[in-house]
């Protein structure tokens, strides 16, 4: 009996092998694994078989069984491989998913690129006290960003010491704050909705502007050049270069403009851009008025600060022209991001 | 502001070869930003950015002086010319008009009565010059009181000395005061303006602003008055926005013009009178200067300018730089002491002024980007806000989610709503306490798209008292084209009070919770055990006669003991359809086993819920 379970064995796995199609695989399985297969059939004649050989038998069968199976198996899934003539430039089919916003993109890859470089995510105050904004920075009494077709103002008391309710026109906002919860050394990211009262094209009431701030002791103007650069060569491009200028803020000293090359000019002026140049932030070394006001050592300590508008550079970025675009609810414009 | 000026002008004051094009480049690395260079026949115009700190560049000289400075560190010569300076003829006449200052609001006053004018006609070199700065030529002595501002930064003006009166009295005015100006337009002034009467109440001028109307000088005019004046800076400002009156010499004024540079302004103005318009000096000169401010001088450390530069620059190139802008300097040791111009007196006052001038004529360009080394900050770890609100995103996104950003101003309010003093207008003038509004018409604007889910993560504001608001950050959303099993199945994935929440609105389906509520996504996962023993299924349907609460029914199911699983798989017409798996943790369920539980959930199906087994 022993031979003939071999034979069996060697027959069926050599018809699979030969076996051209899917549905005589199925042929094959009934043929010996099926209940009037021939191995069903063996196994109703164990019981002929001598007693001490009963077991053996039946593992044997059972084994042989396994075998087939796999063997079946195996041939399948070569019948189902995709064959040769598969047409390959068939389109495939669309499968719609989701999307974040073009402004929360920017803003993660922002927090990314700083986060690398040690900086904390922090999101101060939207609705602010006229302390933080201005006082603490610096801003005279008539300072022009005070004005009040510059900067909303909400219906409040005006507090004793921190003066009046307002809407942050920037994230400068912060500085103080951040040196109010943590001694140097910091380095802070701030990125927060921010609102001025202007609306046209380049302008919409409500905005996102992140701030860097980095205080420690020996802090010069090349740390701010090194940080705007690995910032500007990480988001835009490593063949781009970026230059300061000199400029004028009250919570900075010196204060300075910063300028990305244009991608499409590389430097030499063209339509799109100032010169060769974009304008991507406001920085400067921190007033030790302010670090003064945030409860710092300027005699220890010195710093560095940055601003930029996380919708200027996502415009940048992607060709965007229009601000208005940006906060568009079309689902058409939604998609593309 | 920004100024414009030819370059055959500005070449008067600069010795260089250096090209317009040069010049522009370099100086806006290192001083004010040319905006533009524009060709204009045989000249070129520069358009120049002054910053508020610098009126002292709102001037022909003032540019010259930086380019001087600025451009041999490109390796361009160049040097500041000088002005001849000859001190004007005294007239005969004594001064015929009394003039009253009132110190709180003028610093210093200039003033000289000039007479006999035989020429009233501008040579077209002047007149090309004005108007490539943007100003419109009128007579020859009103065109030179501009040319001389342009070109020294301090504002001047010239009156009709016969139609001042007597006297020129400085006072603030009072509220609702009427002053006429040149331009023929009537002004309702605010209290506190600086203005000149003649002594019977009649306004003679809006010093520092704009001339009027009733002291005018014109081509009859036989005696004039070339009068320079330092109005206070604050009150310049708020005259000139409360009245809208943006003149060039209001927005130099606003920003505190050098009172020293008034004796260039008069030298320049009499000069011209004489040569261009054959006027006269004809009276004596009166300068009423009561308090010239001290200026200043600073003492830093050379270490210190090294430091803040991050690099070594040699005592030799910063003595070279400062004098160059009309700085002093001197050094004891390695201390320096260093007073700047008078023009520079008031933006210049600490240490850190001195490093910026170095800095920048040594050129930013010149300071290798550096990153900083040292201690990292600690880190605050108590929140975790930021990578919840980007989990809560990557979720819906996942499931088609399309996020928007809408504008936190508002036309709707509630209780609890701040509200602006200044808005923009009736639809944006509280801050929101709710995303719904924005939320429903981002959707409404989508009509066009059949089946859409928008979100939003953003702050609403609720009021505190004498606090700042609560700002309090929401996860709103609205489906459109979903019906209901969907919109849950999508807000199931942040927690099932999530997806309890949604409300309709319209015809859509609305939810809004707040991001902290849902800070569970963020807990670390524990392992559960994969049960050893495969579960029974079994699909069991019911009908309901009245409207039936399915999502309880399938929570019941759920929380039946020895019942691993539960959902609804089908709906048709009144039957539902629930997939139950029962399962035991530690053993195979026997059939009798499972047909205890299943009697179990029958009877509680029919006798709580009214369900009948289909």
């Amino acid at each position: 009996m022993d031979r003939e379970i071999t034979n069996l064995r060697n027959q069926a796995i050599a018809e699979i092998n030969e076996s051209k199609s899917l549905p005589s695989i199925a042929q094959i399985r009934i043929k010996y694994i099926g209940k009037k297969g021939s191995l069903g059939l063996i196994t109703k004649r164990i019981w002929a078989a001598p007693e001490r050989e009963r077991k053996r038998l039946g593992i044997l069968i059972n084994e042989t069984k396994a075998v087939i199976l796999t063997a079946l198996a195996e041939r399948r899934v070569e019948f189902e491989k995709p064959q040769n003539d598969t047409d390959l430039t068939l389109p495939g089919t669309k499968h719609e998913v989701g999307h974040k916003h073009l402004i929360t993109q920017t803003i993660e890859e922002v927090e990314n690129i700083f986060r690398q470089i040690g900086f904390v995510r922090r999101r101060y105050f939207e609705v602010e006290w006229d302390w933080y904004a201005f006082e603490a920075l610096g801003f005279g009494p008539d300072h022009p960003a005070r004005d009040e077709w510059e900067t909303y103002t909400i219906k409040q008391n005006v507090h004793p010491k921190l003066g009046g309710m307002l809407l942050t026109p920037h994230t400068s906002g912060g500085q103080v704050r951040e040196m109010e919860r943590a001694r140097p050394p910091i380095r802070m990211l701030n990125i927060s909705k921010t609102y001025r009262r202007q609306s046209d094209s380049t302008h919409t009431p409500m905005f996102h502007q992140f701030e860097g701030l980095v205080i420690d002791k020996g802090i010069n103007i090349s740390h701010l050049r090194g940080t705007l650069e690995y910032f500007a060569k990480s988001f835009f491009g490593h063949e781009r270069e970026t230059r300061i200028r000199p400029y004028n803020f009250p919570f900075t000293e010196p204060s300075f403009e910063v300028d990305v090359n244009c991608k499409r000019c590389r430097g030499k002026g063209c339509s799109v851009c100032k010169g060769g140049w974009h304008e991507v932030a406001g920085a400067g070394m921190v007033h030790p008025v302010v670090l003064a006001n945030g409860g710092v050592d300027a005699k220890v300590y010195s710093g560095f600060a940055f601003g930029m508008g996380i919708e200027r550079i996502a415009m940048m970025r992607a060709e965007l022209g229009d601000l208005r675009q940006i906060y568009s609810v079309d689902l058409r414009y939604l998609r593309q991001f | 502001m920004n100024i414009k000026l030819a370059d055959s002008w500005l070449r008067e004051h600069l010795n260089s070869k250096a090209s317009p094009q040069e010049i522009a480049k370099y100086l806006s690395l290192s001083g004010p930003s040319v905006e533009s260079l524009k060709r204009v026949r045989v000249d070129w115009v520069y358009d120049i950015e002054v910053t508020t700190n610098r009126v002292d560049m709102v001037s022909v000289r003032g540019i010259a002086r930086e380019a001087a400075a600025i451009l041999p560190r490109f390796g361009i010569e160049a040097s500041l010319a000088k002005i001849p300076f000859t001190p004007p003829q005294r007239g005969n006449m004594k001064m015929p008009i009394e003039i009253k200052n009132d110190r709180r609001l003028i610093g210093r006053i200039m003033a000289v009565a000039i007479s006999n004018f035989e020429n009233w006609e501008t040579p077209e070199w002047m007149v090309k010059r004005l108007r490539l700065s943007g100003v419109r030529s009128l007579t020859l002595p009103v065109d030179i009181t501009n040319y001389v501002m342009l070109e020294t930064g301090h504002p001047t003006h010239i009156f009709d000395l016969d139609k001042l009166g007597k006297k020129l009295v400085v006072r603030e005015s009072k509220k609702g005061e009427v002053f006429v100006g040149l331009d023929g337009r009537k002004y309702s002034l605010p209290q506190g303006a600086i203005v000149f009467e003649d002594g019977t109440g009649r306004i003679t001028d809006l010093p520092g602003i704009l001339g009027a109307k009733n002291s005018v000088l014109t081509k009859d005019s036989k005696n004039a008055l070339f009068f320079i004046e330092n109005t206070d800076p604050v009150r310049i400002r708020r005259t000139s926005m409360k009245l809208a009156i943006r003149t060039l010499a209001a927005t130099m004024n606003e920003k505190g013009v050098d009172p020293r540079l008034a004796e260039l302004a008069m030298i320049r103005g009499v000069e011209m009178f004489a040569k261009l318009a054959g006027g006269t000096v004809s009276s004596n000169m009166v300068d009423i200067y009561p308090a010239p401010k001290a200026i200043k001088t600073i003492t830093l450390e050379h270490g210190f300018i090294n430091e803040r530069m991050g690099l070594k620059i040699p005592k030799l190139e910063i003595n070279k730089i400062l004098t160059a802008l009309e700085f002093t300097v001197s050094w004891r040791g390695q201390k320096l002491s260093v007073t700047p111009p008078s023009f520079r007196a008031q933006d210049v006052e600490i240490p850190e002024d001195i490093v910026e001038e170095v800095a920048r004529i040594w050129g930013y360009q010149n300071i290798p980007p550096k990153l900083m080394g040292g201690a990292l900050p600690e880190i605050p770890h108590e929140k975790g806000e930021f990578a919840l609100e980007g989990s809560i995103r990557e979720k819906l996104v996942l499931l088609r989610g399309v996020e928007v950003y809408t504008q936190s101003l508002v036309g709707e309010k509630d209780s609890k709503s701040l509200e602006l003093k200044n808005p923009l207008g009736a639809d944006s003038k509280y801050l929101r306490t709710t995303l719904g509004p924005s939320l429903t018409a981002a959707a409404n604007e989508n009509l066009r798209e059949k089946k859409f889910h928008l979100f939003e993560i953003a702050n609403v504001y609720l009021r505190r008292r004498g606090r700042l608001p609560e700002e309090k950050m929401m996860l709103a959303g609205i489906f459109a084209g979903y019906n209901i099993r969907e919109a849950k199945g999508v807000l199931a994935t942040l927690g099932k009070h999530v997806a309890e929440s949604i409300e309709q609105i319209d015809n859509y389906l609305f939810y809004e919770v707040p991001v902290g509520e849902l800070k569970d996504i963020l807990k670390p996962k524990l392992y559960a055990p994969i049960p050893k023993y495969p579960p029974q299924v079994e699909d069991i349907t019911f009908k309901f006669a009245s409207r039936p609460r399915a999502g309880e029914v399938l929570s019941s199911i759920a929380n039946t003991k020895l019942v691993g699983e539960a959902e609804l798989r089908y709906i048709y017409k009144k039957a539902y359809t629930f997939r139950i798996y029962y399962q035991h943790p530690d053993k195979t369920l026997t059939n009798s086993e499972v047909e205890k539980i299943r009697t179990g959930i029958i009877n509680v199906v029919t006798g709580d819920f009214g369900g009948e087994l289909a």
